[in-house]
């Protein structure tokens, strides 16, 4: 039963993981790049709900303006850091990225300072039981927030315009804007999606755990991109299921004294071995080099 | 010009010689005890309960005939808790005649304070500085609880209350934490079922699968900072199998933690301390009645109770080496009455009539503090 427990948990967080690694694996995707600083989206998010809730103390609100937020700061992060940057080394942009996610993080213990805040009113507990067996109502929340997002991405991916364009701009970026694709425009899209998600992210971790500091995101933001390696970069199923696979390792370990202390070890050897047997990730597609 | 600063640099050395004999023929007649500690900055409400309660009972002792007539003398340098202000401090201390010491208050220059008086082999007492390696020397020497000793003193605590199974929630990736848990878990009774949950770093921002491994002790032990402790009391606010949180000095000051609301929490949450500053009676009750009538509430705290015993017990030790037939007076070099007192705490001195712990105060020969732990209730379990 405590297995089952474990399991349970292991879902609620790994849904959350899945969320997240969905913005990575999107933005890798459609612009080619590491978005390092999609962790401290998150953390930005947090603050928003925070701030929106000392104001109306009210979730849904908060969790609003937070997805506004967040949406505006992804699309200038891209456009003011990222896009000059278009076409230059990839190391280039992927330190620019590390530099915006520490500029996110000051930014954040400078105007908010460095004690941890504690949003309780986002706090959803409780739980259903069944005999022995409990499932958290936050459990249920993550799952089904996680299963309405894969579907509408799935949907707006296939059957959509901007959705196919995004298809078209990850498979070849140069055809697509020979065909008329605005790359651009596109991407910043990619990038307005993700950083929506990650205020989503925010409001899952808080309703959970509310506990808010300028590293909300950091570490979530690094297992969420292992998720998305484990699952195939790219691909926004294997994002998903790298989330799920990873919550469910965590919290397995967690759950078992003497594994506890080494549960993040666990994680990334998981990551090294499925690395090592398939490259490419669960669902990613291996492509053939040509030379 | 000229001839009136010669004027006020010679009227200057005059005061200064003046100054330097009026001290001097007053320092013939003490026992002089220094401290540093943090009188000023953002940790000076516990260099000020130091100080201001050392020299009380510096005052109380000298009022009853001091040491057979020789009186004690406390000077209070302040270090502002920066261990780089230390060295000066303890060279202003020693040209001062400084032949015991509380040491520092606060842990870092503690630390500072620990090397430079192993070199002069001057004793010190320190009334707060809790980390293990303060009393690695031999003459240093601690009255509050070492931080892995919290360990041994919770044990025993818990050994009487009864329990068959209680659990433990601590940090993995931080010493004080596994020092504390690893002598509570060596200091348990055998008939205890002990549930372990922990935590790292990395993984302190949701205590989700922790909280369903402990959600059936009724008595949870968190030898952990309060910021995790309050996360954890919050995620498992709708828990009724947990009835009772205990915890270490981490948990000071956990009802003032940011947006944490503790009324909110229906369980009970307790600490082990060695000083009840809501004493109602004993030693701890006149301790702090004095206290405040002579420096009001605002600085009284566990930092000045444990620094009032340091004097006691420094004295008591004193007095019953003279007793003895030693000779302890103002001469006497801080080297000869470090081993003077050294002899008497590791040779069974038990200072009684304590103000922090309960009763009777002992040594270990590795300086650590051996005491009864008390412990507080910081909030009681909510109806």
């Amino acid at each position: 039963m405590d297995f089952l427990t474990a399991i349970l948990n292991g879902l609620s967080s790994g849904g959350t993981y899945a969320i997240i690694a969905i913005g990575y694996t999107m933005v890798y995707g459609i612009a080619k790049m590491l978005n390092f600083a999609h962790g401290d989206i998150i953390m930005v998010g947090g603050y928003a709900m925070f701030t929106t809730l000392l104001l109306v103390n009210q979730p849904i609100p908060a969790l609003a303006v937070a997805i506004v937020f967040c949406v505006i700061l992804g699309i200038c992060v891209e456009r003011f850091a990222y896009r000059p940057l278009r076409g230059s080394s990839p190391l280039a942009v992927l330190i620019t990225a590390i530099g915006v996610s520490s500029l996110l993080q000051s930014l954040a213990q400078i105007v908010f300072g460095a004690a941890p805040k504690m949003p309780t009113r986002l706090q959803i507990s409780g739980a259903w039981t069944f005999g022995e067996l409990r499932i958290a109502y936050s459990t249920v929340v993550t799952l089904a927030v996680t299963v309405v997002v894969m579907s509408a991405l799935t949907v707006f991916v296939k059957y959509t315009k901007p959705g196919r364009a995004m298809v078209a701009v990850s498979e070849d970026r140069g055809a697509a804007q020979l065909m008329g694709v605005n790359t651009n425009a596109i991407i910043a899209i990619t990038f307005a999606i993700g950083s929506a998600l990650a205020a989503v992210a925010a409001y899952l971790m808080l309703m959970k755990a509310p506990s808010l500091s300028n590293t909300l995101g950091a570490m979530p933001g690094i297992k969420a991109f292992t998720a998305a390696v484990i699952g195939g970069i790219g691909s926004i199923p294997g994002a998903m299921l790298g989330g799920i696979l990873l919550g469910v390792i965590e919290s397995v370990a967690l759950s078992i004294p003497v594994l506890a202390p080494f549960t993040e070890a666990i994680e990334f050897a998981v990551l090294i071995v499925i690395l090592l047997v398939k490259p490419a990730g669960l669902l990613g597609k291996t492509r053939r080099e040509k030379v | 010009m000229k001839k009136f600063l010669s004027i006020v640099l010679a009227v200057l050395m005059v005061a200064g010689c003046c100054a330097a004999l009026s001290s001097c023929s007053k320092d013939s007649e003490t026992i002089k005890i220094g401290l540093s500690g943090p009188l000023t900055g953002d940790a000076a409400v516990y260099g000020l309960g130091v100080a201001n309660a050392a020299q009380m009972a510096v005052d109380e002792i000298n009022e009853k005939g001091g040491l057979n007539g020789i009186k004690l003398e406390l000077k209070a340098m302040d270090d502002v808790n920066d261990k780089s202000k230390v060295q000066n401090n303890y060279a202003e201390l020693i040209s001062w005649g400084m032949q015991i010491s509380l040491g520092c208050v606060t842990t870092q220059p503690a630390l500072e304070f620990k090397t430079l008086s192993k070199e002069d082999n001057v004793f010190f007492m320190t009334p707060s500085a809790s980390a293990d390696a303060v009393r690695a020397e031999s003459n240093g020497y601690q009255m509050c609880f070492a931080d892995a000793k919290q360990g041994v003193a919770a044990a025993n605590y818990v050994n009487t209350l009864n329990l068959s199974k209680i659990g433990i929630f601590y940090q993995s990736d931080l010493d004080y934490s596994t020092g504390i848990r690893n002598e509570f878990k060596a200091n348990l009774s055998t008939g205890i079922t002990v549930v372990e949950a922990s935590f790292t770093t990395q993984t302190a921002s949701n205590f989700e699968t922790q909280i369903a491994q402990l959600r059936e002790c009724e008595f949870i032990f968190m030898p952990i900072y309060y910021t995790p402790a309050a996360l954890f009391m919050t995620q498992a606010k709708a828990e009724t199998g947990i009835k009772t949180y205990y915890g270490c000095d981490g948990f000071d000051g956990i009802e003032s933690a940011k947006g944490f609301t503790i009324s909110e929490i229906p369980q009970k949450i307790t600490m082990l301390t060695h000083f009840n500053s809501a004493a109602t009676e004993g030693a701890a009750k006149t301790f702090i009645d004095n206290y405040t009538a002579k420096y009001g509430a605002d600085t009284l705290n566990q930092f000045g109770a444990s620094a009032y015993d340091c004097v006691y017990a420094i004295f008591g030790a004193l007095k019953k080496a003279v007793e003895e037939g030693k000779t302890v007076d103002a001469s006497t070099s801080a080297s000869d009455m470090c081993e003077i007192l050294k002899a008497q705490l590791n040779g069974g001195y038990e200072y009684t009539g304590a103000v922090t712990g309960t009763g009777t105060v002992k040594w270990t020969a590795e300086g650590f503090v051996n005491k009864e732990a008390l412990v507080h209730v910081i909030k009681e379990a909510n109806s």
